[in-house]
């Protein structure tokens, strides 16, 4: 039992964790039999089977158990469902259009029916079964409240909201202004940006996974692992200080976890040059600089010949220079974690001068 | 049968008197004639179109996502106005108003109410983005409707994130420290951000903590007096306003792009 | 471009009557220009008015009793709740640090058998001294003013006159005092 529960601990700390959900959702996706009814009842009850056995365990059910942790559990649920029922609709979808038919939606779609009563009782309905669900939940379960505010005193640890832990998460690898400013504005763009970008006519108005595969694993990574995965990671696994803690593991506020961070700047002029810093600061962070102008200004360019080469020639210039430096930021907050996680690495630019680090 | 027939009697009555004439024009909705009239002559059913595709109706389609947010919107609206009745929002009074809320005030449920909606709204929301990213119903020529989600979306999240001060306890205070923090950290006019420091006149930084982006937000220094009454007036006036107008244009151009997605 | 000439000719013998199409227009783009300077005007003016003038905020600055009053070697924690202070003296000087995280503001806690602070938001730490040595924060802690006040020789500290150590000014002679 304890083995079990130690390798389930090592499982989940932040870098094996997030490989997993990645290498996961994306085979997953790619996975035919799970996307039918039967495959539907076995994520059901892993998750359900999980949720149990890790009850059993006094350090989970106090975490999990928190007021406010547990809309999370739901939402959990939720998402989890919703993911499989879009994913199972689609795959029906494909398998009719695979043999030439029509999307299921299409019998419907050209039949009209009239707003009283076949829309109107829906929406009763639905009206109905949300209000009890939230008075039954109200009832059952107080609204927490902690100690009075005290500006002296931060709790140990000190959360946001749970639908911001994703960001919070960042905040351990990214600086304020990338993480609390500029990142959620570029998800906010990016959001934005993806019908005009999307230029795939197909798969409009009804369920399909084969008809948009790329944009769909596209939107499920960021949706998933960088949003409702870190939120996990950041309710469930993170600690007193911050620090992280398994699943299974008590919550020990003097754990001591040494978190010692390098800059671009210091392993290429001290650890490889064998230099002391340059004192002038474009000539030290010149290294992370061009790293950073590369991957931003040069990738773009060179993706475009080879492995874009499709999207480029069919998105045209505007579409795909706004498409893919979106999609290369997305992609630059795994790559930072994953630089954190393996070299240590704080900055890759680090100009204290401007307080201008990335 | 005796008893449906009296019911259907009963019905035809009411449905008769002046009064009833008055408020609804149409009798029962049972010819089709009267259900147009019942949906137009409405001004809350009007939101929908008279005839939707029968695809759109679906629940295995839309989920109802939207449909819940938009409901839970309005128990979030109610809730939060019967909320207001008791709480005042000052340092002194805000954390004793929590408790009298839950201690003192007959059925106190409706805190309860009001943040389990507020965490079941924001699982809405994204449930409702999901289901619209996956049917493709961002696309032409939704585009924009899409874009009005995506504004309602973070809405959403800012009325969840203010009203997260109010209770004034600690949670509140320290998500709030942690959060408006970064507002200081704000390319050029947060006074931690990139080049703040570099903004200055005749050797005087203009962006300082008592004039950047953040002290806008809290109006002072600290998560303090000013910080709770603004939170306080964002969160029941001002942002309900905005995304209450948001809603009718989302509502309004669900129909107008040719109602709920469905295959061409 | 040629019609409006060939009108602005015709016109020109009755111009002092009616406008010209030409002279018409620049009122118009005159026009325009004031209405967008009172657009820009008032909201100008909206965005100052989020900024108050005046600030009911706690004083910063107080007496914090006699240099005796503290170990030497130690992280003294008797102001932190009221002030967010720790004053912390070592054989050579005492100097005020500020509690508040330089990464987004919480309140570390100083772990004496670790000898460091540790910030209960993201894991940031600190040594004795301020400086940061791990977690996300990109700075040391701040030191405020510190100095013996002439009147009464108690220790007197001013939270608004702050020292940053990576602009060097940890040197400064308000930054601490002298340990005799
Ligand atoms: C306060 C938040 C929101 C409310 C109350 C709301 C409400 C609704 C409702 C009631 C519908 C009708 C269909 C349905 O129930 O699914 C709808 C459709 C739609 N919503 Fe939202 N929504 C919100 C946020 C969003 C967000 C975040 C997005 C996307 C980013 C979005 C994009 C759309 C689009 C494109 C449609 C048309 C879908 C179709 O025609 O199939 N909405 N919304
Ligand atoms: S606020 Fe201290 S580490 Fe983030």
């Amino acid at each position: 039992m304890t083995a079990i529960k130690d390798i389930i601990n090592w499982l989940a700390s932040p870098a094996i964790a997030v490989t997993l959900s990645m290498v996961g959702l994306v085979g997953a996706m790619f996975c035919k039999p799970l996307w039918t009814k039967k495959g539907g009842i076995l994520l059901f009850a892993t998750l359900i089977g999980g949720f149990a056995f890790s009850f059993t365990d006094p350090n989970f059910r106090i975490v999990a158990s928190m007021p406010d942790n547990v809309p999370i559990l739901g939402m959990l649920f939720l998402v989890g469902f919703f993911f499989w029922y879009a994913m199972y609709q689609a795959h029906l979808n494909d398998a009719r259009l695979a043999k030439g038919l029509p999307p299921l939606e299409k019998e419907d779609s050209d039949k009209k029916v009239f707003t009283w009563p076949d829309l109107v009782y829906v929406e009763l309905i639905s009206l109905i079964v949300c209000s009890i669900v939230m008075i039954l939940w109200s009832i059952v379960l107080k609204a927490p409240l902690e100690e009075p505010a005290n500006p002296g005193a931060a709790p140990n640890p000190a959360k946001a909201p749970w639908y911001f832990l994703g960001l919070q998460e960042l905040l351990v690898y990214f600086d304020p202004w990338m993480a609390g400013v500029v990142l959620p504005t570029l998800i906010i763009v990016g959001l934005m940006a993806i019908p005009y970008i999307d230029t795939n006519p197909r798969g409009n108005g009804y369920f399909s996974f084969r008809e948009r595969k790329w944009e769909i694993v596209m939107f499920c990574f960021g949706f998933i692992i960088l949003w409702v995965v870190l939120i996990i990671l950041g309710t469930f696994l993170r600690g007193p200080n911050w620090n992280f803690f398994g699943p299974y593991e008590y919550w020990d506020p003097n754990k001591l976890v040494p978190l010692n961070n390098v800059s671009v700047s210091e392993i290429f002029w001290v650890k490889w040059l064998k230099t002391a810093l340059p004192a002038f600061w474009l000539k030290r962070e010149l290294p992370g600089i061009l790293l950073v102008l590369f991957y931003m200004g040069a990738l773009p360019g060179l993706l475009s010949k080879t492995l874009f080469k499709r999207f480029y020639e069919k998105m045209g210039t505007v579409r795909y220079v706004v498409g893919v430096n979106l999609f290369l930021i997305m992609l630059a907050v795994p790559i930072k974690m994953y630089l954190r996680w393996i070299f240590n690495l704080k900055y890759i630019v680090n100009i204290q001068e401007f307080s201008f680090n990335i | 049968m005796n008893l449906e027939k009296s019911w259907r009697r009963l019905q035809q009555q009411v449905v008769e008197t002046q009064v009833w004439k008055s408020i609804f024009r149409v009798g029962i909705p049972n010819t089709n004639r009267k259900r147009v009239l019942a949906v137009l002559g409405n001004v809350v059913l009007h939101l929908h179109p008279v005839k939707t595709r029968k695809s759109g109706v679906k629940m295995r389609y839309t989920w109802c996502a939207g449909g819940m947010t938009f409901f839970l919107f309005l128990v979030l609206t109610f809730t939060g106005l019967l909320l207001m009745f008791y709480y005042r929002p000052t340092i002194e009074y805000a954390y004793g108003d929590m408790l009298d809320l839950r201690e003192q005030v007959p059925f106190g449920i409706m805190r309860e109410m009001h943040r389990w909606g507020a965490h079941a709204m924001v699982i809405t929301v994204w449930i409702h983005m999901f289901r619209v990213f996956m049917t493709g119903s961002y696309k032409p020529p939704r585009e924009f409707n899409w874009n009005v989600g995506v504004v309602l979306l973070v809405l959403t999240l800012l009325l969840s994130f203010t009203g997260y001060l109010l209770p004034w306890d600690q949670l509140a205070i320290w998500a709030i420290t942690v959060g408006s923090n970064m507002a200081r950290a704000t390319p050029l006019a947060g006074y931690e951000g990139p080049f703040a420091a570099q903004i200055a006149f005749n050797g005087v930084n203009l962006v300082t903590a008592g004039s950047d982006a953040r002290f806008g937000l809290l109006g002072g220094r600290i998560v303090g007096a000013n910080a709770l009454l603004r939170f306080y007036v964002l969160h029941c006036v001002f942002i309900p306003l905005i995304a209450a107008f948001l809603m009718a244009v989302h509502f309004w151009r669900v129909r107008k792009d040719g109602g709920i997605s469905g295959p061409l | 471009m040629t019609e409006s000439e060939s009108r602005g000719v015709s016109a020109a013998g009755s111009a002092a009557v009616a406008p010209t199409r030409r002279g018409f227009i620049s009122w118009l783009a005159v026009g325009w220009l004031a209405f967008a300077a009172g657009i820009g005007a008032f909201v100008t003016t909206m965005a100052r008015f989020l900024f108050p003038n005046v600030l009911f905020e706690p004083p910063s600055s107080f007496k914090a009793g006699y240099p005796s009053d503290y170990q030497v070697g130690e992280v003294d924690e008797r102001w932190k709740e009221k002030y967010q202070i720790w004053v912390v003296r070592n054989t050579e000087m005492t100097y005020a640090l500020i509690t508040v995280c330089t990464h987004l503001g919480c309140i570390p806690n100083w772990l004496a058998s670790q000898n460091k602070f540790k910030c209960p938001c993201h894991g940031s730490g600190y040594y004795r001294s301020g400086i940061n040595f791990e977690g996300p924060t990109p700075r040391p802690l701040e030191r405020a003013a510190i100095s013996i006040s002439p009147e009464d020789g108690q220790i007197f500290i001013e939270k608004a006159r702050k020292f940053l150590y990576e602009k060097g000014q940890w040197t400064d002679p308000a930054a601490s005092i002298k340990t005799t």
